[in-house]
């Protein structure tokens, strides 16, 4: 947004609290996915959706000063591009290593297995899916991919 | 003997082993390069030459599950070829070490030469047909490249570009003849193959058959003329025969190798391996021979006429290039009763000499160029004084080329006019051309040859310079060791057949032929014959006209410049011609207003949709007249009224919001249909899209549908109604349709847990969201595609933004910086942005992950 038309005071502090609670949203609907509505492909847009409400909301300069400069510079944050592209190239990785991995088990390519693990406290019995792996790779992509373009766009 | 088939894939192999080591040792050990080529040719042709003698085949699976095999045949024609290609590739690369000296792009042309080599071995030795096209148009790809080595001169790229034309697309008719064959050997007790030769079921084994099934299909003609324009577009005969002469911008050693000893032979080896195929014993005169011998016979003459008519020296010697090749076509073409054995004797014998003695010549022309500095003939004269050896040398090859008793060429030509003179006597009439014309053609030849020779001897014109320097060893060495053997050749030719012509003849001949041993020596002069006297003939009227020799080649080029005979002018009018078509196709097409691409892809889609549901007849639609629940119809309601808003938005806000209106409905009409997924994706981006729009919506023009006429504006909406009914019928169509066994059964009986289970399985999903199952488990596969696509998107909009800066940064230089810089980038930066923007601006592929994102869009 340009510089003459400043966004109100109520609608950052409401994109202050919303943003964490969209992330949080996501990743249990990533999480969840294999047994509830949910998945990678939704959580992926939606975490992008809290990404460019920030950035619609407070510029894509700001974002970076305060989130990536001030904190350090680690992670997803660490500025518009380089780190998205690390993102959806580390995504489409782990996907296709999901699949390759189940051939060393002398399975068809991209076939998924599940584990039950007893004796986790608190949960008991646990499932683990190697789905969730595909999904993560899913879920890197789709917000790296849409970041990238957001940014590289919104820049212009 | 049967061949080694590790022999055989080594030999031909290495060269393509070789050309990645190129760059790499060109750093360490510099122009000495040439010494590693030359020695991978070496390789080569020691590898091969173990295997003198073999006869067969041999099948290297490729890809068993298709059935589909590399088969490699050896025979005395294949071993000739391979020697011509290695063997002189030994001496081009040694003399490139002397020639290419003071020029640039030494690891381009050593690479780009050896891959040659290894394509036009795989040329000779491939019996599949496939593998023969492909190794025959990798061959036109290098051949384009190293003529084009000069790649910056305009005179190169239209050359390179003109021999790529003619040959690829010569190239592309061969391989329609080669399908041709293919499905008419379907038709046989043999089945469909595309094997050649050397195996039980090929081709040319089940020739009867094959044929029969071609003459009943009334494909007989066809196939065999698409074949001949693929071999005489590559030989450049007469009309194809433009490309040759432009072709000698390449560096000389590469025409010596590529446009005279090997690549332009593949056109007449081809010849002389479907000669078997398509010219049975018959006791009448074949098409083949009407087809072959008669276009043989005249391009020899056409070209030779144009040779005459030459001012440089690889000029001259290009035509006369192709001039003999006419040769070899027209010797092959002769079949018949009296001809079949003769006229494969001269095809074969011929591909030999001529190799050599034009090798040589061309050889002989680059150390002209090298040391004289033009290739002027009028410039050029009275070199022997200056260049001793080479004039000895030349006086070897450019006899035999004239045809002059006892030099090698002589023997093979006097073949030639022995198999006219026996077509001619014994079917008389029309055929006595055949001598007729043979006879005028060499005298042509005999003209441009003592021409060329002449270089050496007469006055010497005043503007040579006075410096010229003997070649260095590298340079005189290969042309004087294929002088050598074009002596021995000519001295005793029955070292020549001996050694492999008389092998590569036979694999000319039809498959039942018993070939007798063909004998000839110096003795046959003394006994006067027909052929002999044709001979004579040639000699003494060529003699008799070289006087005149600066009057024909006045009357040539006059001649030459008539637009209407010259297939030049054709070729130019048509490539020129195409330039404006194409020019204006993509003005039409590309005219970057966004209607222009939009609306002829929502017609022919809705068009073509609505015309396969047509086609596919009656398409029984459930539910008509079904009541739809109260809620349904409230949410379909306000969608309907949300869209009707959309066409009447006076802004981007109103209409984008009430778009969003419209998705969000959408996604209701999901969750009411119990599709949680579904609904969840859309809202998330319908959010999306919401927050980007208002990212980007305050640099969009301010103007909003605009409706510029009424006329366009009922174009419009009569688009626009049509694309909506599309949409319309394909939901109904599709909703409709019910498979006899639906697989969701199949994915809600696997995607959950089963109910015996241990704690580690991988045949069920293991998941209570079938959807979610589907993506990740299922159908992973699809979507590993689809998120590729995403990605893809993703950097196709990096590269182009970075490239649109670059773009704005060169421009901005420009000017100060010098033009010549790289012309290449820009043209690629414009070519690139129009195809991809389209993929990248829109991200729809990614909604398809879960088919409902797009849906409102």
């Amino acid at each position: 947004m340009s510089e003459d038309r400043e966004p109100t005071v109520i609608v950052k502090t409401v994109t202050r609290t919303v943003v964490p609670l969209i992330a949080l949203t996501a990743i249990a609907l990533l999480i969840r996915g294999h047994n509830l509505p949910g998945g990678g492909f939704i959580a992926g847009v939606l975490t992008t959706t809290a990404f460019a409400l920030l950035y619609v909301i407070y510029g894509l300069d700001t974002v970076r000063r305060d989130l990536v400069t001030n904190a350090g510079g680690v992670g997803l944050l660490s500025g518009p591009t380089q780190s998205y592209t690390r993102a959806f190239a580390g995504g489409l990785a782990l996907a296709f290593g999901s699949g390759v991995a189940a051939m060393l088990f002398d399975v068809p390519f991209l076939t998924q297995a599940v584990v039950f693990v007893d004796g986790i406290p608190l949960y008991g019995e646990l499932e683990f899916a190697s789905a969730l792996a595909f999904d993560l790779g899913v879920y890197f992509v789709v917000v790296g991919s849409l970041l990238t373009i957001i940014a590289v766009v919104g820049k212009e | 003997m049967q061949p080694d088939a590790a022999v055989l894939v080594a030999a031909l192999a290495l060269p393509f082993v070789a050309v990645p080591f190129v760059p790499a040792l060109f750093r360490v050990v510099g122009q000495r390069v040439a010494f590693f080529a030359a020695a991978v040719a070496a390789g080569s042709f020691g590898l091969l030459a173990t295997q003198y003698g073999a006869h067969g085949a041999v099948q290297l699976p490729w890809i068993p599950s298709l059935g589909v095999s590399l088969t490699l045949y050896v025979d005395g024609l294949a071993l000739l070829i391979g020697f011509l290609a290695s063997g002189v590739g030994v001496l081009v690369f040694t003399y490139s070490y002397g020639y290419m000296a003071h020029e640039h792009g030494h690891v381009k042309y050593y690479a780009t030469l050896l891959a040659f080599m290894g394509s036009m071995l795989g040329v000779a030795f491939a019996a599949d047909l496939l593998a023969l096209f492909v190794f025959w148009e990798l061959t036109s790809v290098t051949s384009f490249l190293l003529i084009g080595h000069h790649q910056r001169e305009d005179a190169s790229q239209y050359a390179a570009r003109k021999s790529m034309l003619i040959t690829v697309a010569g190239g592309l008719f061969m391989l329609a003849g080669f399908l041709v064959l293919a499905f008419a050997s379907g038709d046989t007790a043999a089945g469909r193959t595309f094997v050649l030769i050397g195996t039980e079921n090929s081709l040319i084994a089940n020739g009867e058959a094959v044929r029969e099934a071609l003459r009943a299909a009334g494909l007989f003609v066809p196939a065999l003329a698409l074949v001949a324009v693929g071999a005489i577009t590559k030989s450049a005969q007469a009309p194809f025969h433009v490309w040759l002469p432009n072709a000698m911008e390449a560096p000389t050693p590469v025409s010596a190798f590529l446009h005279s000893a090997t690549m332009v032979k593949a056109g007449v080896y081809l010849v002389g391996r479907f000669r078997p195929l398509f010219a049975p014993e018959l006791p009448s005169v074949p098409e083949w021979t009407l087809l072959l011998a008669t276009l043989g016979l005249v391009s020899m003459t056409i070209t030779a006429i144009l040779a005459v008519g030459a001012t440089d020296i690889k000029e001259l010697l290009a035509y006369s290039t192709a001039s003999h090749l006419g040769l070899i076509i027209a010797g092959y073409g002769l079949a018949g009763p009296a001809a079949v054995e003769l006229g494969a004797e001269t095809g074969a014998f011929h591909i030999f000499n001529h190799a050599v003695f034009k090798a040589t010549l061309f050889l002989v022309a680059g150390i002209i160029a090298h040391e004289a500095h033009t290739r002027k003939l009028e410039e050029l004269g009275g070199l022997a004084g200056d260049l001793p050896i080479v004039a000895g040398i030349t006086g070897i090859a450019a006899l035999g080329m004239a045809g002059v008793p006892p030099f090698n060429g002589f023997w093979s030509k006097e073949l030639l006019f022995e198999t006219t003179y026996f077509v001619a006597v014994e079917h008389g009439g029309l055929y006595w051309l055949y001598p007729a014309i043979a006879v005028f053609g060499s005298v042509f030849t005999f003209l441009y040859s003592i021409r060329f020779l002449m270089l050496f001897f007469g006055d010497r014109p005043s503007g040579l310079a006075d410096d010229i320097h003997r070649p260095p060893l590298a340079m005189l060495a290969p042309p004087a060791l294929l002088a050598a053997i074009a002596l021995a050749t000519g001295i005793v030719p029955q070292l020549g057949i001996d050694a492999v012509v008389q092998s590569a003849f036979e694999a000319s001949l039809p498959v039942a032929a018993e070939a007798h041993s063909l004998t000839l020596s110096i003795p046959k002069l003394f006994s006067f014959t027909p052929y002999l006297g044709m001979s004579l003939l040639t000699v003494g009227l060529g003699a008799v006209a070289y006087p005149f020799y600066g009057r024909l080649h006045a009357g040539v080029r006059w001649a030459r410049a008539v637009d209407y005979t010259s297939p030049n002018w054709y070729y130019d009018g048509l490539t020129e011609g195409a330039n404006g078509v194409s020019r204006r196709l993509a003005v039409g097409l590309h005219g970057g207003a966004f209607r222009t691409y939009v609306a002829p892809l929502l017609l022919g889609t809705a068009v073509l949709a609505l015309a396969g549901y047509a086609a596919a007849g009656s398409i029984s639609v459930d539910g008509v007249g079904a009541v739809p629940p109260v809620p349904l119809i409230v949410v379909l309601g306000v969608a309907v009224v949300g869209a009707g808003a959309v066409a009447r938005a006076p802004s981007h806000i109103a209409g984008v919001l009430t778009l969003s209106v419209l998705g969000f409905m959408v996604a209701i009409v999901f969750i009411l249909a119990n599709a949680p997924d579904l609904a969840l994706t859309q809202l998330v981006i319908e959010t999306l899209v919401l927050v980007l729009f208002l990212l980007v919506l305050d640099r969009l023009p301010a103007y909003y549908g605009e409706i510029r006429s009424r006329a366009r504006g009922i174009a419009d909406a009569a688009l626009a109604s049509l694309v909506g009914f599309t949409v319309f019928a394909t939901v109904l169509v599709a909703t409709s349709a019910s498979p006899e066994e639906p697989i969701f059964q199949y994915f809600l009986a696997r995607a959950g847990v089963p109910a015996e289970h241990g704690p580690f399985f991988s045949d069920f999903g293991g998941g209570s969201n079938v959807v979610n199952v589907i993506l990740v488990d299922f159908r992973a596969f699809d979507t590993l595609g689809e998120i590729a696509v995403v990605a893809m998107a993703a950097l196709s909009v990096l590269t182009l933004v970075g490239m649109r800066a670059q773009t704005e940064t060169e421009m901005a230089e420009r000017p100060e910086s010098d033009s010549a810089d790289d012309p290449a980038a820009t043209p690629a930066t414009d070519g690139g942005r129009g195809p991809a923007s389209a993929s990248a601006d829109d991200p729809a592929p990614s909604d398809g992950t879960d088919g409902s994102g797009g849906v409102d869009r």
